[in-house]
């Protein structure tokens, strides 16, 4: 055995070979090789390439494992998102895999619901419970009475669990946590120009408009696009230029930091609007550009009818009305929209920041008339359609009933007038209104309904309440805020011990097929989900067809074309990523012009109103004649059977729509908003609580910061070693007119209920708001997170106990502001209005 | 290559690693072949650390604790968060830190035993756990708070420039797992090197540079602001260390 | 607050070795001073009283030391017993560090100064004795090695840069100055539990052997002017440090009234442990140096001067270790 000293004495005392080539000196150092070592005993390291699944971006790591055992998590350095760079987040991943309190066996409670004891249970037990209970429900036909309620669940995880699983079982009562996360921007990109996930051309843009986007240490493609920003910034010295309402790592990076007033960023977008279009600065890529938008009623208008109606439409939004709702300067809010509509090209970014909040979802459509009308909308290095790679995989059973589903989903009756993506974050509440039904079997899946949503006492209670939720099962490799709630726990696997193809987004515009494989053998009895889905189908009589997930993942390689190309399985299995090394990065995908046999085919008719080709067949209808005698909008799930668009008499691919049947056109007017009565155009609605808000009320917002994600991280004992404590951001002039000052306990109320926190007082956040973090204030998720060790079915092994005794942070573990904001709801989009509870605030 | 092996020799333990590498998936950026002419200079592996790149993720923070699994209290890299200003102008910079590698190390010339010594071949300050006895002498010594004592194993720890990466031809993992790549490594007596070029053209600082230590760790636009000239210019001042020890020292 | 790595069991330490290596310093001087026999009985016990206590006190010290080893604790961490002997490691060689050159010199001074307690070990030991030239030797060789392992605990502290409060070199003369004046104090707090014969001294007559305390008055007279070249190392000390720029100035600030150690080290070190009993010294000396009066104190004040000498010696090195740990170099 080598020891310590030897090790020191040999190390770099002799040329060193790597790679076969002796090395004599630093140089040939490589920062991406892929390869790991043990400090220990100076052994190599396994690597095995994989995926992270920490945060939704889901970068392709390298997973280096010794004695068995994971030890060590990088980037991967063939991936073109990543760059072979990671976040301390993905850095803290072998911490899930080490947590000593991990689930590591099937348990059932004993006892209270909630009261904390349990028994280990065998896999066949706990699944012929609830296989029972799910076959009963199905054989009855109420298979909707099965609600099944995700969160991070994608890619083939999700193709396997809800398309093929959920959906040959029948139910359509499937949750998910959109809401609570970005739901109103896709909404809004669903009005404007079809579909989601807008990508940021970082590598190429040469200004940066921020608003509400955290870049720096959150992100829904974080690493992807952080490192990409960073090094332009640093290479190019472009000019970036951040909203925020309070200096996040991003504001503090930028040139400029621009505090506003929480919920008003729409008021300074549409004032930037108001300058471009009377200034005539849209003039150029702007005004190209405003051909392929819809800005009018109507199929079509002229350039100067669209010009004359945003002017039209902006004409009060002057900087000065601005600067009254948002705080915002006039001069700053001209200035930068001079900056913005000048600087080519320029990318207009925005996050939950901008929407989780009252009309948050036409913010996010203000923004994107501020893209459009400057022309930066899928450009090189402007505001971009996301670029995914296509997987084929297998489907499961054909003939999938027509799925069932109680109306729990879209939340309280007139809560948001389209919620595209559900409003799950009032599914309890309709759970205890009771009015639309309640589901007898209520399993949850990488989700926490506890902690994650508003109003977190409330959670508490109805899930605890067996009335409400008869039966209740949760999936999960840790014993979180809600498991403890939960029925049964069946034990989920870590990211690290399962397989997954995966799917999220490009930066580089260009398409990246990866896989997640399993780095160790799994823990105890833990099981992906996905294969657990896999055996309850067969134990109910109706088998997917699917072997394994492993399977299922093998089988979409060889599917894929692309991926089929470059060696299958095996060659995903080896390098963990591909994408094809010839590909353009795509731009200007509205921009293609059809070939005459896609629009003029049998089954397509143009529809006049709009100026859309579609094809009837597609939309279940039965002749060209009956498509024109509904019209495209009128058809239900229309959008499905898009074909193009005809502009100025050129039919295009245009924007095509997805989950609602807008036209072809960038809808800078929308018609579906109008239906509603809603604006047709962004516009600036007041909001009601701050209508009605006193003097000395204060505003909440919640922010994330780099080194934890949401609920799911507080159990890495490296994360929240640096991370683990959120006092509550006041501004100093704030703090002074409320006698607080630095280091008091304070007590925040708002209607939803109080939480005594400490203050940070300080300078980096607006006066009249305070500002608390996520992530602390745990109550379960294991010793790291709360200081709880999680109740262990009898006998089962420990992880790794050795830090437990180390750990310092009691004592400071902050609290979790959910207690008090309210699952309330964007009246567009059924978003969850994070940022802009009204509070007030006293010493405690 | 399985990693249980144990009565590799060193000699074959590299050599096989360099096999293994040779045959290794198409993803790894292979080195460069060396020149064939070795060089009799002596190497003194530095990093620049440009703050201009860096974003205070600690990345690099997590990557050298799960590279060591540092356990939990003690901190061989660290990211400083520096704010200061009246609202609205405010700023945060950050500063990476880490054990400077000292050409003048006082951690060296105090240290009873030797464990502690600075290695002729590449100028990385290493302790030697099997001859250290925990002192702490040198944790005094040290300007920088460096070291710790590592609980595992009683003796003296701190960064060491990952010298069982680093003699493997591959850099540290914190500088692997840099997004902004703003830490950047390399041979300094190497003139061709980057941290060579950066050192000689960036206007670079040290820390501490009157402590006399003669840091190898270079920082490009460092904010070297402390609690003094904060108190004297009047203005809010407040550094987050991000360890156990909130005060830094 | 900053972390302490030196805790206890260091300040104990460098307590105890002072005093250990003060009373060796004392005794041999006492003995030198008198030929080896000295003035007379009195001189004898003194020194006899020095020579039995000096190798207590670094033992002790010495072993207290490995409990803030960091090997120490980790043994009873990961059972890894061979740890607790790690500290052999200092023995198997020398370097330029002031800790491992002081451990030798700790070392030698420990084994010189049992042969020296060992040649007064008998009742009957006296000047002349069968031991005397071994004794001589020892004393001979306890006078430096004394003084050494005094100051080494001043220069192990005083060679950082990195601890600017103890950066100075003045803090050898005050470890110095209280490492004697501990010794003395030692000293004096033994003669008086264990002489009960009457302290008197007609001064500068004969001497009435076995009557006349001059030896104690000796003692005390030393120790008083000991206590004022340490008040003089303290004002240079705070004077160095206070009058320079950066660091020092803003170490010293900690026992500068405001100080989180100001109270500790003004009323604790200054007042009780050097000014309260160089007063009472000099109450007590006074008349027999200027009038040549007969020199008398009570056991009983004498007992408790000692004990304020010694509980302001341990205060001193704790304000001292503390200090130097809580503060820091400024900027970064
Ligand atoms: N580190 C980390 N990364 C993550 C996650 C994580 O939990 N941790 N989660 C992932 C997920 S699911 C998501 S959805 C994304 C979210 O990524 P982001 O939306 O970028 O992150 P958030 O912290 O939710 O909000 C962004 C910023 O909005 C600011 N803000 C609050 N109110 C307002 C306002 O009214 N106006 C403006 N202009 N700014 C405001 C906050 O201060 C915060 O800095 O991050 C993903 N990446
Ligand atoms: N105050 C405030 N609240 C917020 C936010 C905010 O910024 N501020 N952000 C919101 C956003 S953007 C989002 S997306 C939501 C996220 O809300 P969630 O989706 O609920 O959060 P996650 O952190 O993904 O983790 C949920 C649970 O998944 C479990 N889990 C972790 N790994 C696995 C696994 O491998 N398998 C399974 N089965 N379970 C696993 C953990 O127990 C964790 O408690 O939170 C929202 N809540
Ligand atoms: S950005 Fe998210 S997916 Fe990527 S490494 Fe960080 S935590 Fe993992
Ligand atoms: S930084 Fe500290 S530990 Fe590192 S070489 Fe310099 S003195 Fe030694
Ligand atoms: S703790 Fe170890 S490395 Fe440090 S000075 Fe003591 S013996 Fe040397
Ligand atoms: S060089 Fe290695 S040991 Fe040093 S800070 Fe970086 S990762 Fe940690
Ligand atoms: S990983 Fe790089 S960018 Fe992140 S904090 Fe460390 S030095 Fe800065
Ligand atoms: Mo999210």
């Amino acid at each position: 055995m080598l020891n310590r000293r030897n090790f020191l004495k040999i190390g770099a005392a002799t040329p060193i070979v790597v790679g076969g080539v002796a090395l004599s000196n630093a140089k040939q150092l490589s920062v991406y090789s892929g390869k790991d070592f043990s400090p220990a005993t100076g052994l190599e390291r396994i690597a095995i390439p994989s995926a992270c699944w920490q945060c939704v971006t889901r970068c392709p790591n390298i997973s280096y494992v010794e004695d068995g055992r994971l030890v060590k998590i990088e980037g991967q350095p063939a991936s073109i998102r990543t760059h072979g760079v990671m976040c301390a987040k993905g850095q803290g991943g072998v911490n899930q895999y080490t947590d000593p309190d991990r689930v590591l066996y099937p348990m059932r409670r004993i006892g209270k619901r909630g009261e904390g004891k349990w028994k280990r249970v065998s896999w066949d037990e706990a699944l012929s419970e609830i296989t029972g209970r799910l076959k009963k429900l199905r054989d009855d036909g109420t298979p909707e009475k099965f609600m099944f309620h995700y969160g991070r669940m994608k890619a083939s995880h999700s193709k396997l669990i809800k398309s093929a699983f959920l959906g040959t079982y029948g139910t359509g009562t499937i949750g998910n946590h959109t809401s609570i996360c970005e739901g109103a921007k896709w909404v809004a990109q669903e009005l404007t120009w079809g579909g989601h996930y807008d990508n940021w051309d970082f590598d190429n843009t040469n200004y940066v408009l921020n608003f509400g986007s955290n870049v720096f240490e959150a992100g829904t493609n974080h690493i992807p696009t952080s490192h990409r920003l960073i090094a332009r910034m640093a290479d190019k010295r472009i000019r970036v230029v951040t909203f925020d309402v309070r200096l996040s790592n991003t504001a503090a990076k930028s040139d400029e930091w621009v505090p506003i007033i929480p919920g008003t960023d729409r008021a300074v977008v549409l004032a930037m609007c108001n300058v471009i279009m009377s200034e005539g600065l849209y003039k150029g890529e702007g005004e190209a550009f405003l051909e392929f938008c819809k800005v009018t009623p109507g199929a079509s208008a002229t350039l100067e009818e669209k010009v004359t109606a945003l002017k039209a439409h902006l004409k009060d939004y002057t900087p000065e009305w601005a600067e009254t709702v948002s705080g915002v300067p006039a001069a700053k809010t001209a200035e930068i929209a001079r900056d913005f509509a000048t600087v080519k090209p320029a990318c207009v970014i925005s996050y939950r920041g901008a929407v989780a909040n009252h009309h948050g979802a036409d913010t996010e459509r203000a923004i994107q008339m501020l893209a459009a009308i400057t022309g930066n909308v899928d450009n090189p290095g402007g505001r971009c359609k996301a670029v995914g790679p296509k997987w084929k995989y297998p489907k499961g059973p054909k003939n999938k009933p027509k799925s069932r589903k109680l109306k729990i989903l879209d939340g309280l009756p007139g809560a948001a007038k389209l919620p595209n993506h559900h409003v799950s974050h009032q599914v309890l509440q309709m759970i205890k209104d009771g009015s639309a039904g309640r589901p007898d079997v209520y399993m949850w899946y990488c989700y926490t309904p506890v902690y994650a949503n508003g109003q977190v006492q409330e959670n508490i209670d109805i899930l605890k309440d067996e009335t409400l939720v008869p039966f209740s099962v949760c999936v999960n490799p840790f014993y979180d805020e809600s498991a403890a709630l939960a029925d049964i726990i069946l034990p989920d696997t870590p990211y690290t011990e399962r397989w997954t193809w995966e799917d999220m987004v490009s930066p580089a515009q260009i398409p990246e097929y990866y896989i997640r494989q399993p780095v160790v053998k799994p823990l105890g009895e833990c099981r992906d989900f996905a294969d657990v889905c896999i055996e309850m189908a067969d134990r109910m009589g109706f088998p997917l067809g699917i072997k394994s997930h492993e399977e299922f993942v093998k089988q979409s390689c060889e599917m894929t074309p692309d991926v089929k190309k470059a060696g299958g399985f095996e060659y995903m299995k080896a390098n963990g990523v591909y994408h094809d090394p010839e590909a353009k990065p795509r731009y200007f995908s509205y921009r293609k012009a059809l070939p005459p046999e896609k629009y003029l085919a049998e089954t397509v008719v143009k529809d006049p109103a709009t100026g859309v080709y579609w094809d009837w067949k597609k939309a279940k209808l039965a002749s060209a004649q009956e498509a024109l005698e509904k019209g495209y909008v009128a058809t239900k799930k229309s959008y499905k059977a898009y074909v193009g668009q005809e502009i100025n008499g050129v039919v295009y691919s245009g924007f095509k729509p997805d989950k609602v049947n807008k036209s072809g056109y960038f809808e800078i007017y929308s018609e579906i908003m109008e239906a509603k009565d809603l604006p047709a155009m962004p516009s600036w609605t007041p909001i009601p609580e701050y209508e009605a808000k006193k003097p000395d009320d204060l505003i909440l917002t919640t922010y994330k910061v780099a080194e934890q994600i949401h609920s799911r991280s507080a159990n890495c004992k490296f994360l929240s070693e640096i991370f683990h404590d959120n006092p509550a951001w006041i501004n100093p002039k704030t703090a002074k007119e409320k006698g607080i000052d630095e280091g008091d306990s304070i007590k925040v109320n708002s209607s939803f209920g109080e939480i005594v926190i400490k203050a940070r007082v300080t300078p980096v956040v607006v006066p009249g708001t305070i500002a608390i973090a996520h992530h602390c204030g745990h109550w379960e998720y294991g010793r790291y997170a709360s200081g709880e060790v999680a109740p262990k079915a009898a006998g089962s092994p420990g992880g790794d106990e050795r830090d437990s005794a180390r750990i310092w942070w009691n004592g400071e573990r902050g609290v979790h502001p959910n207690w008090i904001i309210g699952n309330v709801a964007d009246p567009i989009s059924g978003q969850l209005r994070w940022m802009d509870t009204v509070v007030s605030v006293t010493k405690a | 290559m399985k990693n249980s092996d144990v009565n590799l020799s060193r000699r074959n333990l590299v050599a096989k690693a360099g096999l293994g590498a040779a045959a290794a998936v198409a993803t790894a950026t292979l080195p460069k072949p060396a020149k064939a002419e070795a060089t009799d200079r002596t190497v003194q592996y530095a990093m620049v650390i440009d703050t201009r790149r860096c974003v205070g993720c600690h990345a690099c923070s997590v990557a050298c604790k799960a590279e060591f699994d540092v356990p939990l209290g003690e901190t061989r890299s660290w990211v400083e968060y520096i704010e200061k200003g009246e609202y609205p102008n405010v700023s945060r910079q950050f500063l990476p830190r880490l054990c400077n590698q000292c050409s003048d190390p006082p951690c060296v010339r105090v240290c009873p035993t030797g464990a502690t010594y600075k290695r002729k071949e590449d100028g990385i300050v290493v302790v030697d756990a099997d001859i250290c006895i925990g002192c702490k002498y040198c944790m005094q010594a040290c300007p920088y708070d460096a070291r710790f004592i590592n609980p595992r194993t009683g003796t003296a720890d701190k960064c060491d420039f990952c010298l069982h990466r680093v003699s493997q031809g591959i850099a540290p993992a914190c500088v692997n797992t840099c997004q902004g790549r703003a830490r950047i490594f390399g041979d300094m007596n190497d003139p061709d090197s980057e941290v060579a070029k950066l050192i000689a053209t960036e206007p670079v600082t040290v820390l501490r540079q009157e402590m006399g230590t003669k840091p190898n760790v270079y920082y490009i636009a460092a904010d070297h602001t402390d609690d003094g000239d904060a108190r004297f210019q009047h203005q809010y001042l407040r550094v987050d260390t991000h360890r156990r020890a909130k005060e830094r020292r | 607050m900053n972390e302490v790595f030196w805790g206890l069991p260091v300040i104990s330490y460098l307590f105890l070795a002072g005093v250990g290596a003060g009373a060796y310093t004392v005794s041999a001087s006492v003995l030198l001073r008198g030929g080896g026999g000295g003035f007379g009985h009195k001189h004898f016990q003194i020194a006899r009283y020095g020579a039995l206590l000096a190798p207590l006190p670094m033992m002790i010290g010495t072993g207290l030391i490995i409990f803030e080893l960091g090997t120490f604790t980790a043994a009873f961490e990961n059972g890894d017993f061979w740890l607790l002997f790690r500290w052999i490691r200092l023995f198997l060689t020398i370097t330029m560090s002031p800790m491992s050159i002081g451990s030798w010199v700790l070392a030698v001074c420990i084994l010189a100064s049992l042969v020296y307690a060992y040649t007064f070990l008998s009742p009957d030991a006296k000047p002349g004795d069968d031991k005397s030239s071994l004794r001589l030797a020892m004393a001979w060789v306890g006078v430096p090695l004394g003084i050494a392992v005094a100051i080494y605990t001043g220069v192990m502290l005083g060679a950082m840069p990195s601890r600017p409060f103890w950066n100075s070199p003045v803090l050898v003369l005050l470890f110095l100055m209280s490492a004697l004046s501990g010794g003395v104090a030692g000293i004096l707090l033994l003669k008086a539990i264990f002489d009960h014969e009457p302290q008197t001294d007609d001064a500068g007559g004969t001497e009435p052997a076995g009557k006349i305390d001059r030896s104690s008055y000796l003692l005390s007279a030393s120790d008083m002017i000991l206590i004022g070249f340490e008040l003089l190392a303290v004002f240079l000390f705070i004077m160095f440090t206070y009058l320079t720029v950066g660091a020092q100035k803003v170490a010293i600030s900690v026992i500068l009234p405001g100080g989180s150690l100001s109270m500790l080290f003004w009323v604790g070190v200054v007042l009780i442990g050097l000014l309260i009993p160089a007063i009472i010294e000099l109450k007590y000396v006074l008349p027999t140096l200027l009038h040549k009066k007969v020199y008398t104190i009570p056991r009983r004040v004498e007992m408790i001067v000692a004990l304020v000498v010694l509980f302001g010696g341990f205060l001193l090195r704790y304000v001292v270790v503390i200090g130097g740990q809580i503060t820091g170099p400024v900027g970064i």
